[in-house]
C-alpha cells in the first residue's frame, strides 16, 4: 500500500518520534557502522526531509554528537536518479519515499537507510555510480555524428516504434535495476541498464549504424548471457522501463547475428 | 556478420542447449521407458533389453548423456556460484524461480550422482542397496529396482529427484526460450511459463507413477490404465454376436 495516482496514504495514529537507522561509513574503505537518530514526526515527511532534519542537529538517539550524514540529491521529483538508496531493504529514490507509506508498510516507527551495495561507497549514503557511465561507453550508447553540416530530415519512424523507444529513453541511470539484480556485481555482468540503452539506440534509424559494435559488447564476457532471468530489474525500475523486453529483444538479435551469423559466410 | 563471441558467452549458450537437446530429451525418454513398468516386470525388462540392443549404444551414452551431463552440471555449479541471492529483499515470483533453478541444480548434482552409482553401476551394496547394476542385467531390471524401492526412504528420494528434475527441465525450457530470444513479450512469457509448468507436471506425474509401479501394479493409477493380464480378459462367446 503506498501513495500514488492522487491517493495518499496517511497514518491514523502517527508516532511522536520517528527512528531512523542509517548505515554509515566515514570514508572509502573504512568500516561501515549503524547509527540511530530520532526526530519528531510531522506530516508529509519524506526520506530527504528526514535526512535534512537530522543534518540540522546531528545527535544520535543515545545523545551522542556525530557528523551529519552524507547523501546525494538533486531534482527531488524522481527524474534524476541521484538520491537512490536502499530504504527498508528495498532500493528506490529517497525523494519519492514518503514516511507514512514506509511506516504503514513496516508497521513500526523506524526506517532503515543504507547505501546501494553494488556500487563503490564514497561516504555514508553516497555511492559512486560511474560504473554505469562506463557501461554506456562500452555499448556505444549514443548516435554517431560525422560533422556539423546539415544532414536534412532523418528517416521516418512509426508511432509504435517511437512509443517503444520513448520507454527506454526514460532511463535516468539511477542504478535500481543493478542493485536488485542477483547476477550483477563487480565486472560479472553489464546489467539491464546498459541493455535498455542498447535497445534504444539499435532501434534508432541512425543509431543502427553502430549496431554490430553494441551486439559485440553484448556477447562479451560480462554480456547479456549473464542474465539470470530473476526479473527483479523490471520490478524495481522507478521509470517502468520494460527492461526484460529489452533483454529478450536483444537476445534475439544476438542469437540471429552472433550465434547464427556464421551461417551467412 | 558473426560478431566476436566471448568464451563465457559460448559456455553459457552451450549450457542452455545441452540442458534441452540431449538432457531434456533423454529425461523425457527415460520417464517414458520407466512408465512401461506399469505393465509389469516382463514389459519393463523387455524395454531395458531394447535399450541394450540399440546400435552405437556406447557412443550415445558417452556423447548423448555423460559428457553433456557432466558439462551441464559442473558449469551449472559455476553459474550458481555467481548468484547473489536477494530473495529476502525482493521476494518476487520470478526471483523465487531464479532461486529454485539454482537450488534444484545443486540438489540434482547430488541426486544424479547417487542415481548413477546406484542403478547404473550398483555400487551401494555396502549400505543395503543393490549390488547389481540395472545396466547389463535387463532380465533382472524390474526386480533390482523393486527390491530397493521396498525401502520407502529410497522411493521417496527418487520421487523427490523426479520432481526436482522435472521442474528444473520445465523452467529450463522457459529460460531457453527467453535467453535465445524466442519469447519476448510479457503475455508470451506467461503463456510459455504455463506450458513449461504443464510439461514439468506431466513428466513428474509420469515419473512418479512409474516409480510406484515397482511396488504396486500400475503404480498409483487404477488398473484400467494398464495392460490387463491375459487370463483376466473374458473370452468372447459367439452367441453374443
Amino acid at each position: 500500500m503506498s501513495s500514488k495516482n492522487g491517493t495518499k496514504v496517511r497514518l491514523d495514529a502517527p508516532p511522536d518520534k520517528l527512528r531512523v537507522r542509517i548505515r554509515r561509513r566515514e570514508k572509502t574503505d573504512s568500516p561501515q557502522y549503524d547509527e540511530v537518530f530520532e526526530i519528531p514526526y510531522r506530516r508529509n515527511l519524506n526520506v530527504i526531509s528526514v535526512l535534512m532534519d537530522i543534518r540540522k542537529n546531528p545527535v544520535t538517539a543515545d545523545g551522542k554528537e556525530t557528523t551529519p550524514p552524507v547523501w546525494d540529491m538533486n531534482c527531488l521529483e524522481q527524474v534524476c536518479g541521484i538520491c537512490t538508496m536502499v530504504i527498508n531493504g528495498r532500493v528506490r529514490q529517497s525523494c519519492s519515499a514518503l514516511i507514512d507509506d514506509l511506516l504503514v508498510e513496516s508497521g513500526g516507527n523506524e526506517i532503515r537507510l543504507e547505501p546501494m551495495s553494488k556500487f563503490p561507497n564514497v561516504r555514508d549514503l553516497k555511492v559512486d555510480r560511474s560504473p554505469m557511465f562506463d557501461h554506456l561507453k562500452k555499448v556505444h550508447a549514443w548516435v554517431e555524428l560525422d560533422g556539423y553540416h546539415d544532414l536534412g530530415a532523418g528517416p521516418h519512424t512509426s508511432q509504435s516504434m517511437q512509443a517503444e523507444r520513448y520507454a527506454y529513453s526514460r532511463c535516468m541511470t539511477c542504478g535500481c535495476c543493478l542493485e536488485a539484480c542477483p547476477q550483477y556485481f563487480e565486472d560479472n555482468y553489464i546489467g539491464p541498464q546498459a541493455i535498455g540503452q542498447v535497445r534504444l539506440f539499435n532501434m534508432h534509424p541512425t543509431g543502427q549504424m553502430d549496431r554490430e559494435e553494441r551486439l559485440d559488447a553484448m556477447m562479451d564476457d560480462d554480456g547479456i548471457a549473464n542474465c539470470g532471468n530473476s526479473q527483479n530489474c523490471v520490478q524495481v525500475c522507478p521509470m517502468n522501463i520494460p527492461l526484460t523486453r529489452a533483454i529478450y529483444e536483444t537476445n534475439r538479435e544476438v542469437t540471429v547475428h552472433g550465434l547464427f551469423g556464421w551461417l551467412k559466410k | 556478420m558473426a560478431g566476436k563471441l566471448s568464451t563465457k558467452f559460448i559456455l553459457r549458450k552451450l549450457h542452455q542447449i545441452t540442458g534441452i537437446v540431449p538432457l531434456g530429451i533423454f529425461f523425457a525418454v527415460h520417464m517414458f521407458t520407466n512408465a512401461k513398468a506399469m505393465n509389469g516386470p516382463e514389459v519393463f525388462n523387455d524395454a531395458v533389453a531394447d535399450i541394450h540392443h540399440l546400435p552405437f549404444l556406447l557412443l550415445i551414452e558417452i556423447f548423448g548423456i555423460f559428457l553433456p551431463l557432466a558439462y551441464h552440471s559442473v558449469y551449472g555449479l559455476f553459474i550458481t556460484r555467481e548468484a547473489r541471492n536477494n530473495i529476502s529483499q525482493y521476494g518476487y515470483g520470478r526471483n523465487w524461480l531464479y532461486v529454485f533453478q539454482r537450488v534444484s541444480g545443486i540438489f540434482l548434482f547430488v541426486f544424479l550422482l547417487f542415481h548413477l552409482l546406484h542403478f547404473r553401476w550398483g555400487l551401494f551394496a555396502s549400505i543395503g542397496l543393490t549390488g547389481t547394476a540395472v545396466a547389463g542385467n535387463a532380465d533382472q531390471a524390474f526386480s533390482i529396482v523393486a527390491g530397493d524401492f521396498q525401502n520407502l526412504a529410497v522411493l521417496a528420494f527418487y520421487v523427490f529427484g523426479v520432481f526436482a528434475t522435472a521442474w528444473h527441465l520445465g523452467y529450463g525450457i522457459f529460460l531457453f526460450a527467453v535467453d535465445w530470444g524466442l519469447v519476448i513479450g510479457e503475455r508470451a512469457q506467461k503463456a510459455t511459463l504455463a506450458i513449461c509448468a504443464a510439461v514439468a507436471f506431466g513428466l513428474f506425474a509420469a515419473g512418479t507413477n512409474a516409480a510406484f509401479s515397482f511396488v504396486r501394479p500400475c503404480g498409483l493409477l487404477p488398473q484400467v490404465f494398464c495392460e490387463q493380464p491375459a487370463e483376466s480378459v473374458p473370452a468372447l462367446r459367439s452367441e453374443e454376436f
